[in-house]
């Protein structure tokens, strides 16, 4: 027997934006499960509120109505700063804090050794050499990796990726994808969100497609791709 | 008050207002779109100063020390008021500028007044605090606009520390930190050439009155040293609490409320420029 841990459940989930006439829904009656120690990718068209759906499962985003849980519990019931630290974010572009590698590992894990820093390095692909290096003077795709590797120094046990490697060079984007591969294959939950199909198909354990704010189909990556609801979409971005 | 203290007669007055002409031929001429700001500022300082003038004589005369510090009282919330507004859409904004500048001014005045520095008459509490209020409010004015462009700048920024589980005090700590440094660092430049470029207000002012100039200098450094002192504690204060106040209960940045752009502001560069004088 099977049995299916869900990590977080989002039941009859709303965001909405403004007031008034004025008003949007980013999202709205979004109800699905994310499973744990699995790869689940969100895709869907830009501005069809895939970013705002992440950003829902660290408290980034506040939702209107419905409920997230974690681990069948509300998010908020949480505290906030402990639920980020186990609930870790890496953005789309690198962002690089002032001062050398070794200061931007310590960020989130003020206590981190220089051989763990190391360790976390060598993970994503960059030798010991970057530990002293100016954090603002690498490249794109150097700056990235070492942003994935300060939110793995906090020990998260669930990574979400915000199209993380859409700015990236196509070897940077592959080290990201093998990264978060190994972390799967550790235990740790990834959800990530993707505008590229292709890589959805490489990485998905499960899939969400996002469609104009609300879930078009949600799955197995293999149930999802045969979704007739998500067809429109996935035969549109292919 | 001294008959022997020169003092320009009326007419004089009247006369020096060839210089707001010349103030007003420039802005024309230059199509600043100044012309109607450079005639209120001139007319509002004649009516503010003779009104300010009469007060003070019943002050010093009648009210004494507990209507001295009620005056000072209401500059301070005059200068919250005005360097909140400078920071329009900050969350709090008049809140965290009227009760940093609060500290700023009485922590700066009780000490030296407190320790008998500067003696606890209206005459002297009533100017000495005005040069403290005006440093302090316009201390917490570069600070406050500073601290509400760089939310609207570096948002991303702090969001990458606040998803890492820092909280919005500690995340927003960088930022807080060039705010107070670009209150404070004008302050210092100001104290390291005090006297080789201009001579501050109030030793002139004493120097006009007949005191020694080696005497004056004496109040001069007392007051640079407030006028430090009260930018330097009364940035702290407001940067905190606006920093407290940016960051909603689940630590995350809040919006700034939409503001409409005065006339002539973008032209004007940065909104947190320093174009403050040295202190009186």
């Amino acid at each position: 027997m099977v049995y299916v841990v869900a990590l977080f459940v989002l039941a009859d989930v709303e965001v909405t934006r403004g007031e008034g006439e004025d008003h949007v829904h980013p999202l709205a009656h979004v109800s699905m499960t994310i499973e744990a120690a699995r790869a689940t990718v969100v895709v869907g068209p830009s501005g069809s509120g895939k970013s705002t759906l992440l950003r829902l499962l660290n408290r980034m985003e506040e939702p209107s109505g419905g409920q997230v849980r974690l681990h069948d519990r509300p998010l908020p019931s949480y505290d906030v700063l402990e639920l980020r630290r186990r609930v870790g974010l890496l953005m789309q572009r690198p962002v690089p804090f002032p001062g050398s590698v070794l200061d931007n590992l310590r960020t989130g894990a003020p206590a981190l050794r220089e051989d763990a820093a190391v360790a976390l390095l060598d993970r994503v692909g960059l030798p010991e050499s970057f530990l002293p290096r100016d954090a603002e003077e690498l490249s794109g795709g150097e700056a990235q990796r070492v942003c994935l590797a300060r939110a793995l120094a906090v020990g998260p046990e669930v990574l979400l990726l915000d199209e993380a490697t859409s700015a990236l060079d196509p070897f940077a984007a592959q080290v990201v994808e093998g990264v978060v591969r190994g972390l799967v294959a550790e235990g740790v939950s990834v959800v990530m969100v993707s505008h590229d199909l292709a890589q959805a198909q490489r990485m998905a354990d499960d899939l969400v497609v996002v469609l104009a704010g609300r879930v078009a189909a949600s799955g197995p990556a293999e149930t999802v791709l045969a979704d007739p609801a998500a067809a429109p979409y996935l035969r549109g971005a292919s | 008050m001294n008959a022997a203290v020169p003092v320009p007669e009326w007419w004089g007055v009247a006369l020096a207002a060839v210089l707001i002409v010349a103030t007003a031929v420039v802005a024309l001429r230059e199509r600043l779109g100044l012309g109607r700001d450079i005639a209120e500022a001139a007319v509002r300082a004649v009516v503010q100063l003779v009104a300010v003038g009469f007060l003070l004589r019943v002050l010093f005369e009648r009210a004494g020390i507990p209507g001295s510090l009620g005056w000072v009282a209401g500059m301070v919330v005059l200068a919250g008021s005005t360097a909140g507004r400078r920071a329009r859409g900050l969350p709090g904004a008049v809140r965290a500028a009227t009760i940093g500048i609060a500290t700023g001014v009485t922590l700066t005045v009780g000490v030296v007044v407190g320790a008998g520095i500067l003696e606890a008459e209206p005459r002297i509490v009533v100017p000495v605090g005005g040069i403290i209020v005006s440093a302090a409010m316009q201390g917490t004015t570069i600070v406050l606009a500073r601290l509400r462009d760089e939310i609207a700048s570096s948002r991303q920024q702090v969001e990458a520390r606040l998803v890492l589980g820092l909280p919005g005090r500690a995340a927003f700590a960088p930022h807080r930190r060039l705010a107070l440094r670009a209150a404070i660092s004008p302050g210092i430049d100001q104290t390291k050439v005090v006297g080789l470029i201009a001579l501050p207000g109030t030793m002139t002012g004493l120097i006009i009155a007949g005191v020694s100039p080696l005497t004056a200098i004496r109040y001069q450094i007392v007051v640079q040293y407030m006028w430090l002192g009260s930018v330097a504690i009364s940035g702290l204060v407001a940067s905190r609490l606006a920093s407290r106040t940016a960051f909603d209960e689940a630590h995350r940045l809040r919006p700034l409320a939409a503001a409409p752009a005065r006339r002539g502001e973008r032209r004007r560069g940065p909104r947190w420029r320093d174009t403050r004088p040295g202190p009186g």
